[in-house]
């Protein structure tokens, strides 16, 4: 086989480039894997602060610090899930999906 | 046939051995993990060797995997991110492979183990741990201060931490979860397929035509699996990719 010519290839490349072009973007995480991720991390927070809260009352021979550690743990959930939506929104905004004029749109 | 929608996850010992008072038995599970290692490296090792200018169709699949992981670390976590393209490389590389392999009839899918995937979390949180204090000393403790008036910080830095510690439990149960319910609805209706065909012996014959159903809707789960396969390795590399950045940039991310 012939070695092709230089400018050939760059010819190829831009055209691969083209044909690539805006999706070469990840695949869209469907809603139903983003209310996956959000579940999970609300129940992860949960039983990881109370997990942490069982072991600390075990340590210390406490009582109260589950009852603390989840309520904490539930908060680490909330805050992780508006994390996760924060960045996928960050992800979004870098590729904005076309606009769609609304004709009912008045305001 | 396996009845048992669970049987499929049954970690069974094939060469057992015992050291030092551990059962560190050779199981199915090790078996599949040498697969996916080794199909890997051979498949990268033998793609990289052609290294022509107008790549064969390996060489292509393994400069797009290149690509496309390099591009990820590039968006998450920016040059600085590129040092750890290797490891980054490694983990998406095997996850990827464990779901994959995990889809073939028959085989065992390493990533429905939470043994397995809460191995690789751990992994990645040391690793985002080390890189925080190697680069910023004591100053990454700061990571767990957000800016914020003082009086506030007292509830604050906990839930900041319990935050962290809640990272390598989510990263694991995430991919577990999903490659165990693909896999347990995979089966289920596999079930369905057969409970229904049996019928045909049965004195109701009639009810062994709508087996088609469950059947299509296989090809179906089939093909979502794939996708969620895929997916999840991507959100577990992109995941360590972000956490990697926070420890490097000490970001505020409020």
């Amino acid at each position: 086989m012939p070695a092709p010519e230089p400018e050939d290839l760059r010819a190829l490349g831009e055209k691969i480039d083209e044909a690539r072009g805006a999706d070469s973007r990840p695949p869209p995480q469907g809603a139903l894997g983003v209310a996956f991720r959000f579940g999970t991390e609300l129940m992860v927070g949960l039983g990881v602060g109370a997990g942490i809260g069982w072991l600390l009352d075990r340590w210390l021979h406490t009582t109260f610090l589950i009852v603390v550690m989840t309520i904490l743990g539930a908060a680490a959930g909330i805050l992780n899930v508006m994390r996760a939506a924060k960045e996928l929104n960050a992800e979004a905004a870098k590729y904005p999906a076309p606009a769609v004029k609304n004709d009912d749109d008045e305001e | 046939m396996a009845i048992n929608p669970m049987a499929q996850f049954e970690v069974k010992t094939l060469l057992p051995l015992h050291i030092g008072g551990y059962d560190v038995s050779f199981t199915n599970q090790s078996l599949w993990m040498f697969i996916i290692v080794g199909a890997g490296s051979l498949f990268l090792y033998i793609a990289a060797t052609g290294r022509s200018l107008v790549p064969s169709r390996m060489q292509s699949i393994a400069e797009l995997s290149y690509e496309f992981v390099a591009d990820m670390i590039h968006s998450a976590a920016g040059e600085d991110g590129l040092r750890f393209f290797p490891f980054i490389f490694t983990i998406f590389v095997f996850v990827l492979l464990s779901n994959f392999f995990g889809l073939i009839p028959g085989s065992f899918t390493v990533t429905s183990q939470i043994a397995v995937t809460f191995a690789l979390a751990a992994v990645v949180i040391l690793m985002v741990i080390l890189t925080g204090f190697l680069t910023h000393g004591i100053g990454f403790l700061k990571l767990f201060v957000p800016k914020a008036p003082i009086y506030l910080l007292v509830l604050l830095v906990p839930i900041e931490i319990v935050s962290f510690l809640t990272r390598p439990i989510s990263l694991s149960v995430r991919l577990f979860a999903n490659m165990l319910a693909g896999h347990t609805m995979l089966k289920v209706f596999a079930f369905f397929v057969i409970a229904l065909g049996a019928t045909l012996a049965s004195p109701k014959p009639w009810f062994a035509p709508l087996s088609i159903a469950p059947l299509f809707l296989i090809v179906a789960i089939t093909a979502l699996e794939i996708l969620v396969a895929f997916l999840q390795a991507y959100v577990f590399a992109i995941l360590t990719c972000i956490y990697l950045n926070e420890a490097l940039q000490l970001h505020e991310h409020h």
